[in-house]
């Protein structure tokens, strides 16, 4: 009789309090760094080409977007966004999507430059750890259909 | 009458026919002279027939049971009746001696004990005669052995006369059941108390004014009967 | 442990089970309830580092400096390590295991680890902060973050829990006790009916019965019981209707026998008187007649006397009896007088009376000193004793004594001890006669010796104030 209530005394202390455990995984590793942010612009031949700025860290999205309006520097490429002294970008972020609203009317890019932004987008997106699934809709200043697209980068995104 | 002399004319009741037989031959040896009945109905018109000095009487008859046969001798005669009974302790007994009878002997019942208890009966003499004793409304003849009660005559049966001559002898004196077994019963130490008590009982019925409140046999609890004092 | 009664055992039994049912349980809720909320701290802790992390990820500087680790340390909270090749930022207070720093380095995962430090218990989490291509290819970026978080809190819970757990089963415990205490009361109650009924039966009120309940065993014993009584009481009515047959039995025989003996008696007392006359032979066989029917008569009326002491109809005369009066009438009317001495101890000569039925004591009295004076040598002595409550008639001789193969069957009925002696006057039921009388009063007889070289003793005892 003794006996039983003395494994029942252990085993109730047993199981009481936090254990130490061995090293168990907890999930994705966080990601974020990068030496700079990859900017898209439109090589010789018409093709959309990453530039890598040595920004030396990534940034967000406005800050990326909005270097993207400022131009492709010397480096041979060049954008198929016209030039503009407004570089401020509005991005809002969502699980489903994320929104640019460019200082631009639809006129002031070609399709490659839409993809331009996107990408620049997308790029920084997944690079902070994001979804490359994710789609972007830009939002031009004057109305157009144009602003309700909801687009994909071809290089980035997935399928197709 | 005294019948000291051993012839004693006794009339005896008792079914079984042997033992009639047997106890007429030993009573008859004894000098007695016994005529017998065979039934109760029979006994009583031999007894009215020819009234006899004693009778012994079987109490388990046919027919008129022995206890009612002794009541009604009793109802026409003082004449002494002895029982045969089968036990000594049984209301038989008691039955009996309510009825009247005088004494009883247990069958099987010797000739010699019987004959005895038949003259003890008889004896009508109770000690010497001393005269008349006269108490209150009682008056005691102890010569001519009678009783008589206001002037009228009693009847008493001789061991209900025996019992008040002796107890009258020394009135006053207490008399243990003992000895009146002995003095008017001549029974041994063993006798049956009950006799007495039974005959007071008969002897207060027939001299006493209330039987609950005696004057002349009185009782002494504890110790026995006294007479008087009156 | 000490023999417990049923109840008690019912009722431990039902408490142990109930209790023991009722600790398992909240032990084995608490424990799953523990091990949730340990998981869930350890997810959410987890989430926020890892998130953490994420946010300020973009913002520093790669490859890092020490401010850009200082940041990222500072983002993660206290506690806290990040290394980044030889730099280092902030401190896990030692606690990283080896294999912590191994998963991470080596892996793409965020880890963790829960140690026991300083008596409390601690969550490790460590983790590589990845570098996402545009493609979404990760590599290691050579930044490694470490975080301890105390756990002590969620111990306090854990512990919280598994008091009220405990606190629960331990409330079961009197529930349990007045239940069972109930559920043995039902069980029980129907058991002591019966045994109260068992009781009275034993006591002899065989009327006694219990109303069967239910039809379990229990109710099945009820009716068993039943059953029991009703066939003793059966019995018992059979026995005395036996009983009743052997009185009247006894009762007819005596009748039937006291007649011919009496005619028998009667003609054998005028044979005697007539020897005179006869030839030897017819005189010898008329003596012999003699002789033998007083025998008869004397067994027969034995055989009466113990008949009705068997039917339970002896029946006592009391009176007031002179004890020592009675003992010299008794030996005065056998003429025993001047061959017994009559000795009695003081103040029992001065009126010691007796409540006895005077035939009865006459028989006993009779009965050993004729015994004495028969087997035993003179001195034959009758000692009378008496103390407030007793009277002892002792009867002693000073002949061979009895041997000791005959007491114990003494009083025996027609025991003759010795074989030669048949033809004693004696019908061999004297002494069992002397006992049932003794009995009768409530008194006793006892048969012995009185020890070296003496004879018999024989000692009566009587109640003074009669039964």
């Amino acid at each position: 009789m003794r006996r039983i209530w003395l494994v029942a005394t252990v085993l109730l202390l047993a199981g009481c309090g936090v254990e130490p455990s061995g090293v168990t995984d907890g999930g994705d590793a966080p990601t974020g760094v990068a030496p700079g942010v990859t900017l898209y612009f439109v090589d010789g031949q018409g093709v959309l080409t990453p530039q890598p700025r040595g920004s030396d860290h990534l940034g967000t999205i406005t800050e990326a977007v909005s270097l993207l309006l400022t131009g492709p520097g010397t480096s041979g490429l060049h954008t198929e966004i016209a030039p503009t002294d407004m570089t401020r970008v509005v991005v809002t972020t969502t699980p489903d999507l994320i929104q640019l609203v460019v200082p631009l009317t639809v006129r002031d890019v070609t399709p490659l430059g839409i993809d331009q932004l996107v990408c620049t987008a997308l790029g920084v997106h997944v690079q902070s750890g994001g979804s490359r699934r994710m789609v972007v809709r830009v939002r031009f200043t004057l109305a157009t259909p144009e602003s309700d697209r909801l687009r994909t980068c071809p290089l980035i995104s997935p399928g197709r | 009458m005294d019948i000291l002399d051993g012839v004693a004319a006794i009339l005896l009741i008792e079914d079984d026919p042997l033992l009639r037989r047997g106890l007429q031959l030993a009573l008859g040896r004894h000098g007695h002279d016994v005529r017998t009945a065979g039934a109760g109905e029979e006994g009583l018109r031999e007894l009215r027939a020819d009234l006899p000095d004693l009778v012994v009487l079987d109490l388990m008859l046919p027919g008129v049971d022995g206890i009612e046969v002794c009541r009604r001798i009793r109802a026409t005669s003082e004449v002494p009746v002895i029982m045969l009974t089968a036990r000594g302790d049984d209301f038989d007994v008691v039955g009996g001696l309510a009825a009247g009878a005088d004494d009883y002997v247990v069958k099987p019942a010797q000739p010699t004990v019987l004959d005895a208890r038949i003259r003890a009966v008889l004896r009508r003499a109770a000690g010497t005669a001393d005269g008349v004793r006269v108490h209150g409304d009682l008056r005691i003849d102890t010569t001519a052995l009678t009783v008589s009660l206001r002037g009228g005559p009693v009847a008493l049966t001789p061991t209900e006369l025996r019992l008040l001559l002796t107890l009258s002898r020394a009135p006053g004196r207490v008399f243990s059941r003992q000895q009146l077994l002995e003095e008017v019963w001549e029974h041994d130490y063993l006798g049956d108390s009950r006799l007495v008590d039974n005959c007071v009982q008969r002897l207060r019925a027939k001299i006493e004014a209330s039987a609950a409140n005696p004057e002349y046999v009185r009782t002494v609890r504890g110790f026995g009967y006294r007479f008087g004092p009156v | 442990m000490r023999r417990l009664g049923l109840r008690a055992r019912l009722v431990v039994a039902f408490v142990l089970v109930t209790v023991l049912g009722a600790a398992a349980a909240a032990w084995s809720s608490a424990g799953s309830a523990s091990a949730a909320l340990v998981t869930a701290t350890q997810a959410r802790l987890c989430e926020s580092i890892a998130g953490q992390v994420g946010a300020v990820a973009p913002q520093l500087t790669y490859p890092p400096d020490q401010e850009a680790l200082d940041r990222l340390r500072a983002a993660v909270g206290p506690d806290t390590l990040v290394t980044y090749r030889g730099l280092r930022s902030g401190t896990d207070n030692g606690l990283a295991t080896g294999a912590l720093r191994a998963a991470v380095r080596n892996g793409d995962r965020l880890v963790t680890q829960r140690v026991t430090a300083g008596d409390r218990p601690w969550l490790l989490v460590g983790t590589p902060v990845m570098i996402t291509a545009p493609d979404g290819t990760r590599t290691a970026s050579g930044i490694e973050v470490y975080a301890v978080r105390d756990l002590t809190a969620v111990e306090a819970q854990i512990d919280d829990l598994t008091r009220s757990a405990a606190t629960t089963a331990a409330l079961a415990l009197p529930l349990a006790l007045l239940l069972a205490l109930l559920a043995a009361g039902s069980v029980l109650r129907p058991v002591r009916t019966l045994r109260d009924t068992a009781r009275r039966l034993a006591a002899g009120d065989l009327d006694a019965r219990s109303p069967p309940r239910g039809a379990d065993e229990l109710a099945e014993l009820t009716a068993t019981v039943n059953e029991m009584a009703e066939s003793v009481q059966a019995s018992m009515a059979a026995m005395r209707r036996m009983q009743a047959d052997a009185r009247r039995f006894a009762a007819d025989v005596s009748h039937e026998l006291r007649t011919p003996l009496s005619t028998l008696t009667a003609v054998v007392e005028v044979l005697a008187a007539t020897t005179d006359g006869m030839a030897p032979d017819a005189r010898e066989s008329a003596q012999l007649a003699i002789t033998e029917t007083h025998r008869l008569v004397r067994l027969v009326e034995d055989l009466m006397e113990v008949s009705r002491f068997d039917a339970g109809t002896a029946h006592l005369r009391v009176e007031e009896v002179d004890v020592a009066g009675a003992v010299r009438d008794c030996l005065r009317a056998r003429g025993w007088l001047d061959r017994v001495e009559l000795v009695a101890a003081d103040g029992v000569e001065s009126r010691v009376v007796l409540r006895a039925d005077r035939r009865r004591l006459d028989v006993m009295v009779a009965n050993l000193v004729g015994n004495a004076l028969r087997h035993g040598a003179p001195p034959v002595r009758v000692h009378v004793r008496a103390d407030p409550a007793w009277v002892w008639l002792e009867v002693t001789d000073g002949g061979p004594g009895l041997p000791e193969h005959v007491l114990p069957h003494v009083f025996d009925r027609f025991y003759k001890a010795d074989a030669a002696r048949t033809r004693t006057p004696g019908s061999g039921l004297g002494l069992a006669i002397a006992l049932e009388n003794a009995r009768l009063h409530g008194g006793d007889v006892t048969a012995g010796n009185t020890g070296a070289g003496g004879g018999a003793r024989f000692v009566l005892r009587l109640p003074r104030e009669g039964v």
